[in-house]
């Protein structure tokens, strides 16, 4: 690289160098070389892998055989969207994103507004390493956290035990429940992320010019604050929604491999019954769900800017 | 609190309070398992005790699960750097249509699902018969691929700080473009960079779901070792290991926090 770019350096002369002309804004000579390294990598790493799994749903399931084939069928995609099994999958998994992203914003908001809102640097700071730190753990060890709480024998049971409040343990993991618990600690960072910017970019002379008007704090707030953070509640519930759908390790510890997910029944399928090529075609529809979501996102958010301007 | 903040309401401190429960109380719950003295966590605990830490840094598995974790992340970290930094550049300088195209490629590995991506990757290295399947280098480029977008993603906010008049100042004063760029814009946008470069370590250190096609039992990073030690049993060496872990994180978050205007960061597009 340096070597390329050393000797673009010499071969241009430019017309800004002569003394005395207004600089042009001229395109950096070999600019392209800057993108090639990413783009080939990603090419062949990333578009190729993804196209040729896609490629792959559509050939024969053959149980322990791997490889592709010019015969093409739909066999894959008819038997996900004819079995209750893979069927009810799709919707469970949506379902459960659904849910977390609504639980994330109803928690995550007001710590995204706070730190927005927060006068105190030091604070904004110290709250600011928390949330970051929580995002960038390793999620597994949080979920060894979670799961050490929420168990039968778990912390959370030990108290309620010991406090006569139940007589006997909740069940509060291995379940359905578990599962969205488990998504929100681990996505909920992501949505206050994502909506501090947007709370940092409403004014709040805004929401004092509606108080000195007689609104009421919460007036304000509802028809103010609220509906200009509409674009990071939107960014941000696509991020969790995108996560929690694509989440295998959070259904597989929390759920106990009874909650089945579409991610579950991928690694079920490729790594217990060795069937690959159906397996691609479950991955393809979660593919293709989380892509329809970045679409939708994408069209309301076209809506809201549209709307408002 | 409230007093200095009065524009703040108090539901969005109960609010806040509840965030940070369910942020922090998971994390505190490894540490204490970690230092507990018993064999499993009870509540009130048993009393501190180091040998989880002291089983931790003897054992056959976790120890070299950590640093082989260590050695992927700071490989990973290099080159998701040198090539997210430079498509980074390259998107802000370009602009137009293909950059935002570039851009949304690259982006894309952030919104898809990383088991997809991992298995994808592991089909096309098998069966292209690369020699790169069940190897370091696999899970390598795996990790590569999704933390690149993060490297630009900060790079790019970092430049849209920049201001560029400094760089037709030094051009003014007879720099070539790539001289202004080398000498006065990249020293400026180091600490994006930097910034960029821990968030691509810590994201590859902790990063489970791609490797989870990738790995062997030979070749296991430290989440996959965790996931693996979960699923029988709840050992409090896992624990100990955790409290290597989010030692680490901690403090490249803090590291991080002096590199860039975490601000800019939130409303970087």
């Amino acid at each position: 690289m340096a070597a390329a770019m050393s000797k673009s350096d010499a071969l241009v002369l430019d017309p800004a160098r002569s003394i005395g002309r207004r600089p042009v804004r001229r395109p950096m000579p070999k600019l392209w070389l800057l993108v090639l390294p990413a783009s080939l990598f990603f090419l062949i790493f990333f578009i190729l892998p993804v196209a040729s799994l896609l490629g792959m749903s559509f050939n024969k399931t053959i149980p322990g055989v791997l490889g592709f084939s010019s015969a093409l069928t739909l066999d894959n995609y008819v038997r996900i969207f004819t079995r209750s099994l893979y069927f009810d999958a799709i919707f469970r998994s949506v379902g459960i994103g659904v849910l977390v992203s609504l639980v994330c914003l109803l928690l995550g908001y007001p710590l995204a507004y706070v730190i927005a809102r927060t006068k105190v640097p030091a604070r904004v700071t110290v709250l600011t390493i928390l949330v970051l730190s929580s995002m960038q753990l390793d999620m597994v060890i949080r979920l060894y956290g979670l799961m050490v709480l929420l168990g039968d024998n778990g912390l959370i049971n030990q108290m309620l035990l010991a406090s006569g409040l139940v007589s006997a343990p909740l069940h509060l993991m291995y379940n359905t429940f578990g599962v969205v618990v488990g998504l929100v600690q681990v996505t909920l960072p992501f949505m206050i992320m994502s909506l501090i910017g947007v709370i940092r970019q409403i004014p709040p002379s805004f929401e004092e010019a509606a108080r000195s008007l007689g609104a009421s704090r919460a007036a304000a707030f509802r028809h103010v604050a609220l509906p200009l953070s509409m674009p990071g509640i939107l960014s941000g519930s696509l991020l969790v929604f995108a996560m929690s759908i694509s989440s295998y390790v959070v259904p597989a510890l929390m759920g106990g491999w009874k909650v089945l997910v579409l991610p579950i029944h991928v690694y079920q399928q490729i790594a217990e019954a060795g069937r690959w090529q159906f397996g691609a075609a479950i991955a393809a529809v979660l593919f293709l769900t989380s892509l329809l979501a970045v679409i939708v996102y994408d069209r309301a958010a076209a809506y809201i800017a549209g709307g408002r301007s | 609190m409230r007093d200095s903040n009065d524009a703040i309401a108090w539901p969005f401190y109960v609010g806040s309070a509840l965030a940070l429960i369910v942020l922090v109380v998971p994390v505190l719950i490894v540490i204490l398992t970690g230092l507990n003295a018993g064999d499993y966590m009870t509540f009130p605990p048993q009393g501190l005790s180091l040998r989880w830490i002291k089983s931790f840094l003897t054992s056959p598995t976790f120890v070299p699960a950590y640093l082989f974790s260590f050695g992927l992340a700071a490989a990973t970290m290099a080159i998701a750097t040198v090539i997210g930094t430079m498509a980074a550049i390259w998107i802000q300088r370009r602009g137009g249509r293909l950059a935002k195209i570039l851009r949304g490629l690259f982006i894309l590995p952030l919104v898809l699902p990383g088991v997809v991506i991992g298995l994808a990757l592991y089909v096309f290295l098998i069966s292209t018969g690369l020699p790169l399947a069940r190897t370091f280098y696999g899970l390598l480029v795996g990790h590569v691929i999704v933390t690149t977008p993060l490297v630009i993603a900060t790079v790019t906010a970092a430049l849209v700080d920049f201001d560029r008049s400094l760089e037709d100042a030094a051009r003014s004063l007879g720099a070539t473009a790539w001289q202004a760029f080398f000498r006065i814009t990249l020293p400026l946008i180091s600490g994006g960079i930097g910034a960029g470069a821990l968030f691509a370590f810590i994201v590859s250190f902790g990063q489970f779901e791609v490797s989870l096609f990738l790995s062997t039992p030979d070749l296991q990073p430290l989440p996959i070792a965790i996931y693996t030690s979960l699923r029988y049993r709840f050992e409090p060496t896992a624990a100990a290991a955790g409290i290597f872990a989010i030692a680490l994180v901690v403090t490249s978050t803090v590291i991080s926090a002096r590199l860039v205007n975490f601000r800019r960061l939130f409303g970087g597009r």
